[in-house]
């Protein structure tokens, strides 16, 4: 039943998703079991093959809402157990840059790793992204930019974030950063690319 | 020898007393470095230009294009921009439901291009000339239905996906046959196909949906004795074999995507590389010495008797100290 669930969702059949899911709940199987053995496992294979470019962004992006699909069926069990999302992420595009199509890809594998994201959204000022940390407990802070002349606001949200006396990592990317402008602006890691940042921001919580 | 006759050697590997340059600007460069610019301008003179398009009946947009604000297309999209001298974004699709395909207008007024002022400017210069931007298939798809809808539509396409694509088609088909007609060297097409590591489809995808359209407008170029130049951004390996057997002349693509020795180990002497030099990073960040190694490597991984312009983009957050490094590393090869 799980491998199904995996199948299904690496082919980005939301409604087949749906089905199995309530078929493994009817079957006793346990929520936890489902979520991280059924959806987020097939969310990480997901990562595996698109990483290797054996898979592009519209099957990323189906797969995604096969998932999204599958965890709303979930969510009550989730809730009535008091299973907890693996950490917090705050996400959003930096002040100036309207740009979101690569944060919206890291945000749905990021929940499909099991996190719960709180997406600020575009062109978001530096004092934003310190309060929605602080307003919801966020385990990291995820940063993206574009363009070379939006992605020097990055450095004045790390520096808002430490001001604010919050000790969380801070994660960039986006087309023109580099880990090396990473350590420049004193960020604590550095994606590049959806998949990686699933990577990055387990082993930046030491998950 | 004129520019024109510079550029034409370099595309067909005739060995050119020099390498032909280009720069390309983005309105941010005009309003924040205008003198700078005009020595760049002065001291390095572009061999390839593009030609005014003017238009008999009025295109119908609104707004401006590279201003904060609300910008219309021809088409209907709706760019939302904040700031100067940068492309925005589309954030509401115009198509939200495919079953109102039909209802997406063909901006129909690009087929009423003043020829004669088009021959007029050929032949008033002495540079290559190339024509406005044609097919855009992909990217235009994107403006109608927003990038998020568009790639999952094209996870398993409906028929009226199909059906307006060709639509599309048909369009850029005609006014890529419209402009072939007049004196311009080279026949220009773009769409962005790669992200910084990969395509953004997959190429199979690619080959099934969009090559064929690509072809229809080298075949086009070619028949009336023009060049076929486009423009792709992102890391686009995977699919540089295909332009190059459709006939590409030249391509202007993120070089420092990709590997770029290798990229001269398998493409060099099949098809022109017209630029770049790296504006993620070298162009904003870079140092003289990082600028004049790129250059360098460019030139030893693709000049073979030609098939190099030297091409560089002055757009947002480029410093204009770096634009003058890269020409002078050009001129020093």
């Amino acid at each position: 039943m799980l491998n199904e669930i995996q199948e299904a969702l690496l082919k980005g059949k939301k409604t087949e998703v749906e089905t199995l899911v309530d078929q493994a709940l009817s079957s006793g199987l346990p929520t936890a079991r489902i979520l991280n053995e059924g959806l987020i496992a097939g969310m990480e294979k997901l990562g595996i093959l698109f990483k290797n470019n054996e898979v592009f962004i519209p099957e990323v992006l189906v797969a995604a809402r096969a998932m999204n699909a599958g965890l709303a069926k979930l969510e009550p069990y989730l809730v009535k157990e008091g299973i907890q999302p693996k950490g917090v992420v705050v996400i959003g595009t930096v002040k100036g840059d309207l740009h979101d199509i690569g944060k919206n890809l890291v945000a749905m594998m990021l929940r499909g790793a099991g996190y719960k994201i709180v997406d600020l959204g575009i062109d978001v000022p530096a004092e934003k992204f310190a309060a929605a940390a602080k307003e919801h407990q966020a385990s990291i802070v995820g940063l993206s930019a574009l363009l070379t002349t939006t992605m020097i606001q990055m450095k004045g949200v790390v520096e808002a974030i430490r001001a604010a006396g919050l000790r969380i990592p801070v994660v960039i990317g986006g087309a023109p950063v580099t880990r090396e402008y990473a350590v420049e602006i004193k960020a604590d890691g550095y994606a590049p690319d959806a998949a990686s940042a699933v990577e990055e921001v387990g082993k930046l919580l030491g998950l | 020898m004129t520019s024109r006759e510079l550029v034409r050697q370099s595309l067909e590997f005739f060995a050119p007393p020099r390498i032909p340059r280009q720069l390309w600007l983005l309105p941010w460069a005009e309003d924040h470095y205008p003198e700078e610019l005009a020595r760049i301008r002065k001291k390095f003179p572009d061999d390839i230009l593009n030609a005014p398009a003017s238009y008999r009946q009025p295109l119908p947009t609104s707004g401006e294009e590279y201003s904060p604000g609300i910008y219309v297309d021809e088409w209907g999209c709706v760019f939302e921009n904040r700031q100067k001298g940068a492309m925005g974004e589309v954030k509401e699709p115009l198509l939200r439901d495919w079953r109102d395909w039909e209802a997406v207008r063909i901006p129909r007024e690009r087929l009423s291009l003043d020829e004669d002022s088009v021959n007029d400017f050929c032949r008033a210069h002495e540079e290559f000339v190339l024509s406005r931007v044609l097919g855009r298939p992909f990217e235009q798809l994107q403006f109608i239905r927003r990038p998020d809808n568009l790639y999952l539509d094209l996870a398993a396409p409906f028929p009226e996906f199909f059906r307006l694509l060709r639509r599309m088609h048909d369009f850029y088909c005609e006014e890529t046959e419209l402009w072939a007609g007049t004196e311009v060297d080279g026949l220009v097409f773009m769409d962005d196909w790669g992200s910084q590591h990969s395509l953004l489809i997959s190429p199979d995808l690619w080959r099934k949906v969009f090559k064929p359209l690509y072809r229809d407008y080298i075949d086009i170029a070619h028949r009336h004795g023009k060049y076929a130049f486009m423009h792709s951004d992102g890391q686009i390996e995977a699919i540089l074999p295909d332009l190059i057997e459709l006939g590409l002349d030249a391509l202007n693509s993120q070089l420092f995507c990709m590997d770029i020795e290798e990229l001269g180990r398998r493409f060099r002497g099949r098809l022109t590389f017209w630029g770049e030099i790296d504006r993620q990073y070298l162009l904003s960040r870079g140092t003289r010495e990082e600028i004049r190694e790129a250059v360098r490597r460019v030139r030893d991984a693709f000049f073979s008797h030609g098939g190099v312009i030297a091409q560089c983009e002055f757009g947002p957050g480029a410093r204009p100290e770096n634009i003058v490094a890269v020409f002078e590393a050009w001129e020093a090869t």
